[in-house]
């Protein structure tokens, strides 16, 4: 099935294998072979493209998705539950199931920046992550968090707008964030990276992980976006230029 | 002679007819007429089309129309046909029969890709039908349009991925609840303790399933108005899947500004323009132009109305609102020297007026 997903997904296997031999010699052959099928693929791929850009895998500006951590299996999750300490504003945790609606959230633009509805979001880009449910975003500051002392992320803000500490920016490889890979979050602001560790809540949320900031980049920061709502890019209307 | 003539003037028609008839009934259907579309329509027109008629030909609504199944399947096809550029390009050119392949998708398929999985479940009683069973979350999804996809319609499409409850090998416990259990520790000596009891119901697993929607944006859609797509929602282990909502967010625009179905905009014009008159165009939401002319004097904050042009009312959208443009006049940057000052005084003729007045008139 020559579909364009299954063609990148072998690209990024073959690089990823290629990776793996680290040798001299093997380095430079893999070279040449990397730049073969990079042209090979791209032959191939515009041939199979129609007039409309599809991005079927890309996540894109508007879309509402599930963030999955990749280390512990939990998925991002916001509430009407307030934290008990540091800021006491609504927290962010981290759920084992896959059937939560209050799990959704929503990928915009920076403030007085919004993203054309449908484009994929680039590797780089700043963006606001807003809990659909309560219409508060993705949030950090330099508060402890409650269990592990990191730094405390909420959910803060009414109606989508908060302040400038909504803001992070997705960390990928590549060019757009690809709806199969996983990335992470890193704070614009305080430059911490989106994480779990595992520390469990008590009651009245018992069994949810806690999310917090933390300034390394590692096993723990990595995020991919699972089920949800992908909105792909319309035909273009007439647009006057924004101002 | 002429009674020959005439026999053969009426085979000739016959064979006329009877050919068109053979070659009606061997070119199968009409899908353009079936969709009620020109031959040169745009996609976005069909899938506009096959929307509307699609609510109105469902059988469920038309239980007593015998041809009501026909009709609709008729219209599946006509829809899985033009939607797709290689299969128009065929049908234009063969025919229903010039298709290569048989008809794939169910129409179940394309109906529910405009209106989701119960989309068949009309006039919104689904409250009605469901109190008992337990329904998943519903997810609503903030939608921002744009002024001219206002104005011209549009349709986004969107590919949901979602858990779907899948049947498993073995039992589950469902129907958790609290019951109170005595037992008897001797004789006339009880104990009342509580206890979970649960029922087994089969085995329920997620697995995550995708699917393409079609979320159609209205001409003269209003702010906060929601598009459902009933069962796209959050699934329910022991019950349905709620629903998934699109809520329109208009866009503010940078030219024009919507008050119900009308549009306001403001033009600066020059001081000589403002005086001696002008003529221009605006570009409107579409890409047409609306004449603008003026050949009296402009006054700052004057208004003009164009009839018309304005936005397409939901409802109907043949009747139009107005655009209203409000006029402000720029005055010269540069000083002016005497001579031109008495130059200006001669031409204009206008009195010194000096009127002194409350303007503001307590706001």
């Amino acid at each position: 099935d020559l579909s364009r997903r299954g063609w990148l997904r072998a690209a990024g296997r073959f690089e990823r294998a290629g990776a793996c031999v680290s040798d001299e010699n093997t380095d430079r052959a893999m070279e040449l072979i990397h730049a073969a099928l990079r042209a090979l693929v791209l032959a191939l791929l515009s041939s199979l493209c129609d007039g409309k850009d599809s991005e079927l895998n890309y996540v894109t500006c508007g879309s509402l998705v599930k963030l999955l951590n990749t280390r512990h299996n939990v998925r991002l999750h916001s509430h009407d539950v307030k934290y008990g300490s540091g800021s006491g504003q609504q927290s962010v945790t981290g759920v084992e199931n896959a059937d939560d609606a209050n799990s959704y959230w929503q990928i915009r633009g920076r403030p007085n920046r919004p993203c054309q509805r449908g484009t994929a979001i680039k590797c780089g880009q700043a963006i606001r992550i807003t809990h659909m449910k309560t219409g508060r975003n993705l949030h950090t500051h330099h508060f402890s968090s409650p269990l592990s002392n990191n730094q405390e992320v909420s959910a803060f803000g009414e109606n989508g707008e908060g302040d400038d500490l909504d803001v992070w920016t997705v960390q990928c490889d590549g060019v757009h964030w690809e709806r199969d890979e996983a990335v992470r979050f890193k704070h614009v602001g305080t430059d911490v990276y989106l994480s779990v560790t595992g520390e469990q809540y008590g009651h009245p949320i018992r069994g949810q992980r806690e999310v917090h900031g933390m300034t390394s980049s590692n096993q723990h920061n990595w995020w991919r976006s699972m089920e949800g709502v992908y909105i792909q890019p319309s035909q273009e209307l007439l647009r006057h230029d924004e101002l | 002679m002429a009674a020959g003539g005439m026999n053969l003037r009426q085979v000739c028609q016959v064979c006329c007819l009877l050919l068109y008839l053979v070659s009606a009934a061997l070119a199968g259907r009409d899908f353009y007429k079936i969709l009620g579309v020109s031959k040169s329509a745009s996609i976005r027109d069909i899938k506009k089309a096959y929307r509307k008629l699609a609510l109105q030909l469902h059988p469920d609504r038309n239980q007593d129309d015998p041809k009501a199944q026909d009709k609709f399947a008729d219209l599946g096809a006509a829809y899985e046909v033009l939607s797709d550029e290689e299969k128009r390009k065929q049908y234009d050119a063969y025919g229903e029969d010039g298709l290569k392949e048989g008809h794939h998708g169910s129409h179940n398929d394309i109906f529910s890709s405009f209106f989701g999985d119960f989309g068949f479940m009309f006039g919104g009683n689904r409250q009605q039908q469901d109190r008992n069973i337990p329904r998943g979350n519903d997810i609503v999804l903030d939608l921002e349009v744009t002024l001219e996809e206002v104005y011209s319609g549009n349709f986004v499409e969107v590919v949901r991925n979602k858990p779907v409850a899948k049947e498993a090998p073995g039992k589950r416990k469902c129907n958790c609840r609290q019951e109170m259990r005595t037992t008897q520790l001797g004789p006339g000596r009880f104990q009342m303790t509580q206890e979970m009891v649960c029922d087994e119901c089969p085995n329920v697993k997620l697995v995550n399933e995708e699917r393409t929607l079609e979320v159609e944006i209205e001409q003269g859609v209003r702010d906060e108005m929601e598009y459902p797509f009933i069962g796209e929602g959050e699934p329910h282990i022991d019950g349905e899947p709620g629903d998934l909502r699109f809520r329109i967010k208009v866009l503010k625009h940078p030219v024009f500004e919507r008050r119900g179905d009308d549009l306001y905009t403001n033009i600066t014009i020059s001081l000589v323009e403002a005086l001696v008159g002008f003529e221009m165009d605006i570009v409107h939401l579409d890409g047409h132009k609306v004449h603008v002319v003026r050949d009296k004097i402009t006054k700052p904050g004057a208004r003009m109305w164009k009839k018309g042009e304005g936005l397409p009312n939901f409802d109907n959208i043949n009747i139009r609102g107005s655009l209203i443009i409000t006029f402000d006049v720029e005055f010269p940057q540069t000083q002016l020297d005497e001579q031109q000052k008495d130059g200006i005084r001669g031409l204009l003729k206008q009195g010194s007026v000096q009127k002194i007045y409350n303007g503001l008139q307590g706001y």
